[in-house]
């Protein structure tokens, strides 16, 4: 813990308190001593018992006249608001009006959020750090202030809710794209086989009046006794809609299929994003979808993560099939890349019926679950049986997805997307029709 | 500090007991007063202690162990132990020298165990330094009111001198907090 807050958190706007003040455990102590020696001078008639409860009477009497501030007014600062998985934040809180009082802050971390370091800490201002364990939107938590009077006799208690982050999903990693092998004529960078002005070199023709002067290929002009020009392939962009299984969460919290999901996601978000591709997502949940049209720029990705985590931003449709999708969310021609762990038979046929509207589509399976059972002492051979059944029954779903000729990679969540995808990206993905 | 708190707590104990006093409940007195301050050490010895903020689910030896944590820090050991303490100088014949070292100690045990508590230094008792002095001078003015001889025989005459004791605290009561916060301010 660092007691050292920014002096940032002076700027942001405060929150009132109103302290509950209460004597101090010290103050009880003192207390009972004095009004036990009181009680037993008067009962035996002892004087020198009443002189044994001064000390404590008179500090009790002389902390009384202590100023204490009825209200305090705190300022909190999350270093962001926004942030990923894993990734550790601070919160700086100071307080004002607390006039000579001690200050003690207590954080009680809400669901999900856990304190790097003590979760307690002394002085004006302070600074915790913390770190969301799974995304979403979580409550940071609450805060307790305690301000004690120079004297520590009286204890001022009040409580802070503390505000809202946003967490997203720690983004997987994903270098490769898969590049479909028709892209609509858009300038990119994806070298396409049509010969234009883009950087990766395509061949060499004859030269002819009007080209640059610097595109000559001397060394084939001295062999071929004429001039001879490089060629450059042309370069173009394309359309990837994301498309997020949100209907089944299933598997150990943090890595369910939910989880990767999200994450992969986001990591081909990036991905694409950075190849200057136009990347939009749409949400697939129980009674619809929610949607958000394809964009480019970096500022794409918080919102195609924020699109996956609450619905507020793109559009909803409704019912299972997307052919209600306006086309600004749904393309035509645009790369389509599932991340389902397909336990859903409704999202399976929307995903055929897409297929068979012509859409180049790539699932990734992110099942990594099977159902629970029981232990093997006492397993019967009916589990067996289910299990088994149930097991073909996903290979069944994949398989037929395959023959229709959707690509189904599984990936674990744990390597690089790039290996599942790397089959894929070595060459465009064409589209059978 | 805790280790301070505890020696005083022991001490007190141990000055209040002797000689010991053969009248009825004085064991039990006596056996309070070393409850108390022993648990009163094993709660300062603790407070550093974590507690889990979700306590769902947890084994038996677990939760066994938050809840004697929850009793240990929940009961108030010391004031259970400075009452025992001054019940066991009570049941001696009146030795007033004796007491007002009994409540020096006591007032010392009381700020150590709070000084333990907080984790404070001893230098944040200084603007008590003071008070802590005229608290003195009316425990020796206590315990000379205690060795004077009666006026005459009978109870009156130790009622007296209470009320005097008494009177003497009061008014010291009501006059140090302003000299105290004309000091602060100086």
């Amino acid at each position: 813990m660092s007691s050292q807050a920014t002096n940032e958190v002076a700027g942001s706007p405060g929150t009132v308190l109103e302290l509950r003040w209460r004597s101090s455990r010290h103050a009880r102590r003192l207390l009972t001593l004095g009004l036990a020696g009181l009680f037993i001078a008067t009962l035996a008639r002892r004087p020198e018992f009443a002189g044994l409860a001064a000390p404590a009477l008179l500090l009790l009497a002389a902390g009384r006249v202590q100023r204490r501030p009825p209200r305090i007014t705190v300022r909190t600062r999350p270093s962001s608001r926004r942030g990923f998985e894993d990734e550790v934040m601070a919160l700086d809180v100071s307080v004002e009006g607390h006039e000579d009082g001690r200050v003690e802050w207590t954080l009680h971390p809400g669901r999900e959020i856990a304190p790097v370091g003590p979760a307690a800490a002394d002085g004006p201002r302070v600074r915790f750090t913390f770190t969301p364990e799974r995304w979403g939107r979580r409550d940071l938590g609450t805060l307790d202030v305690t301000l004690r009077d120079p004297w520590r006799l009286a204890e001022g208690h009040a409580s802070l809710n503390l505000p809202r982050i946003d967490v997203y999903p720690a983004p997987a990693s994903q270098r490769t794209q898969v590049v479909l092998r028709r892209l609509p004529n858009r300038l990119g960078e994806h070298p396409v086989r049509v010969p234009g002005e883009g950087l990766e070199f395509s061949g060499v023709r004859e030269y002819v009046p009007g080209d640059r002067q610097r595109s000559i290929n001397w060394p084939a002009s001295t062999r071929r006794g004429r001039l001879q020009v490089n060629t450059f392939a042309a370069e173009r962009s394309q359309d990837v809609v994301l498309l997020a299984d949100a209907t089944s969460d299933v598997g150990e919290p943090g890595r369910s299929a939910l989880d990767l999901a999200l994450r992969g996601a986001g990591a081909a978000a990036r991905a694409y994003l950075d190849a200057r591709d136009r990347v939009g997502v749409i949400t697939y949940q129980w009674g619809g979808a929610s949607w958000l049209a394809p964009g480019m720029g970096r500022r794409q990705v918080y919102r195609i993560i924020d699109s996956m985590l609450s619905a507020e931003t793109g559009g909803w449709t409704s019912g299972a099939s997307f052919r209600r999708l306006p086309r600004a969310a749904l393309p035509p021609g645009a790369l389509v890349v599932v991340f389902s762990p397909l336990l859903d038979q409704k999202f399976v046929e929307t995903l055929r019926d897409m297929r068979e509207r012509g859409f180049a589509m790539l699932v990734v399976d992110v099942l990594n679950a099977e159902p629970p059972s029981r232990p093997l002492s006492r397993q019967r051979a009916t589990d067996r049986t289910a299990r088994r059944i149930w097991r073909m029954e996903q290979e069944a779903i994949r398989f037929s997805l395959r023959e229709l000729g959707i690509p189904v990679v599984h990936w674990d969540g744990i390597e690089s997307l790039d290996l599942p995808l790397a089959a894929h990206a070595r060459r465009p993905l064409g589209v059978r029709r | 500090m805790t280790i301070s708190a505890s020696l005083l707590g022991a001490g007190c104990v141990v000055w209040a007991a002797a000689p010991a006093a053969h009248k009825p409940w004085a064991g039990f007195a006596l056996f309070l007063a070393i409850a108390g301050v022993a648990a009163g050490a094993l709660r300062l010895a603790l407070i550093a202690v974590p507690v889990p903020e979700d306590s769902f689910l947890l084994p038996g030896p677990l939760r066994a162990w938050l809840r004697f944590l929850e009793t240990l820090r929940q009961v108030p050991w010391e004031e259970g132990a400075v009452v025992a303490v001054l019940w066991l100088e009570v049941l001696h014949p009146s030795r007033p020298w004796h007491t007002a070292v009994l409540g020096a100690a006591l007032t010392a045990y009381l700020l150590a165990t709070h000084l333990a508590e907080s984790g404070s230094r001893p230098g944040v008792l200084r603007p008590h330094t003071r008070v802590l002095a005229a608290g003195a001078v009316l425990l020796a003015l206590g315990a000379g009111a205690g060795m004077l001889p009666a006026a005459a025989p009978g109870a009156g005459s130790a009622l007296l001198r209470l009320v005097a004791a008494g009177a003497l605290i009061a008014a010291a009561g009501l006059v140090l907090p302003y000299a105290t916060r004309g000091g602060d301010q100086g």
